[in-house]
């Protein structure tokens, strides 16, 4: 984990972090039987770069994401992730899926194990660390999203913002390069959104490069670099929150931020 | 108390009528049922067949592997259940424990209580004593398996069979060592059960995969294949088995009635287990997989690491169950394979010279019924219990 | 772009997805193939070995044996046999899941019932039954029920003159006259059940109350049959013991008797459990809101709770019918002549071994998909109402 970095204010805004760019798509097209689920996505996010995806539901953010590591196959078009293609060469989709985290809305934490082995599990099996150096970090990662005691417990113990946060811990264990949320917050009880909030934000503060879905759009105006506005399948509109929330060019970004603000 | 009989037997004058009618047809089967066993019940017949019913004409000098294998059987399940982490008890004092015991086996230690007192031997009374000995070891097993750190760290898939290997061989031993003339009895069904459970488990789970596979020529095959089994009888897959597997395997090695009636109680079983199974998996939310996918995992691991040992657990209680149907169906064995069990010795045992004519099949049926009562009573009992315990406890 | 490549690179054939999965396809289908392969040449060879059939001639044969109260002659073929035994299982079929359904359903409510002793007979008789195994059911009920404890034919029971038990079956009053007329008046009584239901809901719907359609519907299914058995002149007859059998009535052989109280005690101790679970199923709220909105008892019973319980029961009643008519299989033990025993018989008889079980387990397999077709149909059509 490359640490301490905070984000310098020389980064580029509106973010076409072009040499550096860690998910490319181009030209993506994702079909469900006759529904187009994305329309020719052209979209990268660079490097330390943190972009929030926003859109009326069923617009097609979360399924944006789920291409990105496989969860869904697109039908057309290209994506690349760390100078990886997402092909179907099995060793590409499980180098992708070594360098991306993801965090899902249901949190998805393995019942039966503890939350300690929920977090080596992934160091242990897939980069076949020992089970010392795995527990270890999976301590130091219980450390940072400020949940060191529950090592032991297992999940369905704990609150849903503890969850979701181990969640966390539990993909940055795989070291990844770019973090996907999935709506991180929409299944938590009000009083829990905010300390998962403050783990992502710390992490973007760290310089990890993330892809987040959300509906807080306080989160997008405070954390975001850029912001993509998505419906229909379509990317609408990008820029910077700035750009996006306080002077929206498309009428359907403008509509939609009229609704929910 | 007049309140408490208002309301549970006098509501209204239906329930009373009801409670009238049903309480006299109750204890006039309590007393039928109580003459029968202390009065006109004539147990001689029991009593002098006792070992042909339990073990058959077992050779007197072999019996040992008997004992060994019990206790081996003991063992097991006792270290398996003491190792689970779904038997953690909540503090509960002495008195109430013990009292949980009695209750989940006291009709086991009075079966066995009564055998022994039934064979007035005082090989039984060691042998109920060693069998003892085997739950006490494997429970203490059990235990360390949960708190020593070294063995708790031995996997899943090495320990299970780790600690089943020792029973499963001795069970086969004792299956192969006698021919067929001598076994007979409760043992065979209890043993062909045990060794089909074991080796169908694994086709089962294997079963269960191809079912939910989203490969289509593997689904194809497996769906096929279970629907298959699962729409024939038993009884006639044991028949056939009976007068016509020489046909589907070379003669060289055309196997004794007990293997056929263990091939097709495996093979029958495994497409049971296989639903089982599959409910389990697909109880499993999609989140599971995908998480497993997101973390780099391959198809294997998430089985093997996730997806799996979750839907086995949620189905320990329906395994439980087949395992139950199994082992009451090892009589359709006897019947169809003409192999002497416990309950076609039972019925030949009126049939002998010093009790021919008198009438004995009550007494003879009324065993053998205690028998099985009693193993699958207490089985569904614990495996009721698991299923409370499952649905409150970790998950 | 200059971090994009031009083209994707080419994957190599033995890492692609698509290719991998067929390949992992291939081999296990080749597996089975193989396996097939080696039971079907043993099958070959063995066949050569001992020369038997292998074919269905044999259903043309002479049968060589008679099945009770049946005019099928030695002679018959195997096939009319065949044909016979397929008609004894499926009644005992229908009769063992019409009452096996009844008690049942009777005794999983009773487990529920604010009775304690009612609750407590049902649940004693629902833990004995259940942990017996079957065989051993239909053995006590044959060896020590019919062949030892009924009495023989000269002292034959007669409780209320209506009956005449003897261990040579069992002999009940029945209808006298044709069972096709008897079948139409019951036809007939059900679409007069089902128009006057329609009617009386159309009623209801008006007027403004509840509906008395099932009253009435029950009523117009029992009338019409009765009276119309009566103007026809016809009557029932009862049984009575006539030398050494009994005339009169309906006689039902011994082991059809024992067959058939084995598989419905036996089955309805599981089905009682089934209808226990789904009315617990139903969620609390559900009770709670009809309560609410001031349902009598029995409306929130009938309109609320079993609607449900029974959506929830479907499923697993399907199973139980299906274990039921696998299960009559066991018939054979008992000399009971149903399809098993039919194919055991022939099979002594000199028949080939393998085509007649396989033609049996073929009529066990249509019959077990005929009834699991229909118990879909019948839980679509319930979950379709439903909705």
């Amino acid at each position: 984990m490359s640490s301490e970095v905070f984000k310098d204010a020389t980064r580029m805004s509106g973010g076409r972090a072009s040499d550096e760019a860690i998910v490319t798509m181009e030209g993506v097209y994702k079909r469900f039987k006759d529904f187009e689920a994305l329309k020719n996505i052209n979209f990268q996010v660079g490097k330390q770069e943190v972009v929030v995806v926003i859109g009326p539901s069923g617009s097609g953010k979360s399924t944006l994401i789920r291409c990105i590591n496989r969860l869904e196959e697109h039908d057309d078009g290209r994506i690349i992730v760390d100078g990886t293609e997402l092909t179907t060469d099995v060793r590409n989709i499980q180098e992708i899926r070594k360098e991306t985290g993801m965090v899902f809305q249901s949190f998805n934490l393995f019942p039966h194990l503890t939350v300690l082995a929920n977090i080596a599990l992934a160091p242990r099996q897939v980069r076949g660390m020992p089970k010392a150096e795995a527990e270890a970090l999976a301590r130091e990662l219980l450390e940072r999203v400020k949940i060191p005691e529950q090592a032991d417990k297992f999940p369905a113990q704990l609150s849903g913002g503890q969850q979701q946060r181990v969640a966390i811990a539990r993909s940055l264990a795989m070291k990844p390069k770019v973090m996907l949320f999935d709506e991180p917050t929409s299944a938590l009880d009000p009083e829990m959104i905010n300390e998962v909030l403050d783990a992502i934000k710390q992490l973007a503060q760290e310089g990890m490069t993330m892809v987040v879905v959300t509906h807080e759009m306080g989160f997008a105006k405070e954390v975001a670099d850029r912001v993509v506005f998505m419906a229909d399948g379509e990317i609408v509109e990008v820029g910077t929150p700035s750009e996006i929330f306080d002077n929206p060019k498309e009428e359907r970004t403008q509509k939609f931020l009229a609704q929910i603000l | 108390m007049i309140t408490w009989l208002r309301r549970n037997l006098f509501r209204t004058w239906w329930d009373s009528i009801m409670t009238v009618v049903f309480g006299y047809v109750g204890l006039w089967v309590i007393w039928t049922v109580i003459e029968f066993v202390f009065v006109t019940g004539r147990w001689e017949i029991i009593q002098v067949n006792l070992k042909l019913l339990l073990v058959g004409r077992f050779p007197d000098e072999l019996m040992w592997l008997v004992g060994a294998s019990l206790t081996a059987l003991a063992f097991w399940v006792a270290a398996v259940a003491g190792g689970s982490k779904i038997d953690i008890s909540n503090r509960q004092s002495l008195s109430q424990r013990l009292f949980d015991y009695i209750r989940r086996f006291g009709l086991i230690v009075a079966l066995a209580a009564l055998l022994i007192f039934l064979a007035a031997d005082v090989a039984a009374l060691l042998l109920a004593l060693q069998i003892l000995g085997g739950v006490v070891a494997g429970r203490l097993v059990g235990l360390a398996r949960r708190n020593v750190g070294v063995l708790g760290a031995i996997p899943s898939i090495i320990w299970h069979p780790m600690l089943a290997s020792p029973a499963v061989a001795l069970v086969l031993v004792t299956l192969m060592e006698s021919t067929l003339e001598e076994w007979g009895g409760f043992l065979i069904n209890f043993y062909m059960a045990i060794i089909s459970i074991v080796l169908c488990f694994p086709l089962g789970v294997l079963l269960a995969l191809g079912r939910r596979s989203s490969f289509p020529i593997i689904r194809l095959v497996t769906t096929t294949y279970i629907e298959l089994i699962r729409g024939a009888p038993l009884f006639v897959l044991l028949l056939l088995a009976g007068v016509a597997l020489e046909f589907f395997i070379p003669p060289s090695i055309a196997p004794d009635a007990i293997f056929r009636g263990v091939t097709v109680f495996t093979l029958f079983t495994a497409a049971y287990l296989a639903e089982i199974v599959r409910g389990g998996l697909q109880s499993i939310p999609k989140g599971q997989t995908e998480a497993g996918k997101a973390l780099g995992l391959n198809t294997t691991k998430i089985t093997y690491l996730i997806t799996m040992p979750q839907a086995l657990r949620n189905v320990i209680p329906a395994q439980i169950g087949q395992f139950i149907s199994l082992f009451k169906d090892t009589t359709l064995a006897g019947a169809a394979l003409n192999i002497l069990d416990v309950l076609n010795v039972g019925t030949a045992i009126t049939k002998q010279q010093d009790f021919l004519g008198q009438g004995l099949i009550y007494e003879a049926l009324a065993f053998v019924a205690l028998l099985f009562w009693v193993g699958s009573y207490v089985m569904s009992r614990e495996s009721q219990r698991l299923e409370k315990r499952l649905g409150v406890g970790v998950r | 772009m200059s971090s994009l490549p031009s083209a994707p690179a080419k994957v190599p054939i033995w890492r692609d997805v698509r290719v991998l999965r067929w390949l992992f396809q291939i081999a296990v289908l080749a597996v089975v193939g193989l396996i097939i392969y080696w039971i079907w040449g043993n099958y070959q060879t063995n066949i050569e070995r001992s020369s038997v059939q292998t074919d269905l001639r044999f259903l043309d044969n002479p049968a060589s044996f008679t099945i009770p109260g049946n005019d099928f002659d030695q002679s018959s073929p195997v096939r009319a046999a065949f044909v016979q035994g397929f008609l004894n299982t499926i009644q005992v079929a229908l009769v063992g899941i019409f009452f096996a359904t009844i008690l049942g359903t009777l005794v999983g409510i009773a487990r529920l019932s604010k009775n304690l002793v009612v609750r407590s007979i049902a649940a004693a008789y629902v833990e004995v039954i259940r942990n017996l195994p079957l065989l051993l059911l239909l053995t006590f009920m044959n060896l020590a029920v019919v062949l030892q404890t009924f009495p023989r034919i000269e002292d034959a029971w007669k409780p209320l003159d209506l009956f005449v038990i003897s261990n040579r079956g069992l002999a009940i009053p029945w209808f006298e006259g044709s069972a096709g007329q008897l079948g139409l008046l019951v036809l007939a009584g059900i679409v007069l059940a089902i128009i006057v239901v329609k009617l009386e809901r159309a009623r209801a719907d008006r007027v403004g109350r509840p509906s008395r359609g099932l009253l009435l519907g029950t009523l117009a299914l029992t009338i019409v049959p009765v009276i119309g058995w009566i103007t026809l002149g016809y009557t029932w007859t009862l049984p009575f013991v006539d030398g050494r059998g009994t005339s009169g009535g309906l006689r039902l052989d011994p082991s059809f008797f024992a067959l058939i109280v084995a598989l419905v005690v036996y089955t309805s101790s599981h089905i009682a459990e089934i209808v226990r679970g789904s009315i617990l199923a139903v969620p609390r709220g559900q009770g709670e809101a009809a309560d609410a909105l001031a349902l009598s008892n029995s409306q929130k019973m009938r309109i609320i709770i079993l609607p449900q319980a029974f959506r929830v029961a479907m499923p697993a009643l399907g199973n139980q019918y299906l274990n039921l008519i696998k299960n009559s299989s066991l018939g054979a033990t008992i000399s009971y002549f149903e399809l098993t025993q039919i194919a055991q018989i022939t099979v002594g008889n000199g028949s080939p071994a393998v085509p007649a079980f396989t033609l049996t387990l073929l009529v066990y397999l249509a019959i077990s998909l005929f009834t699991s077709l229909f118990v879909n149909y019948f839980n679509r059509r319930l979950a379709l109402v439903e909705r």
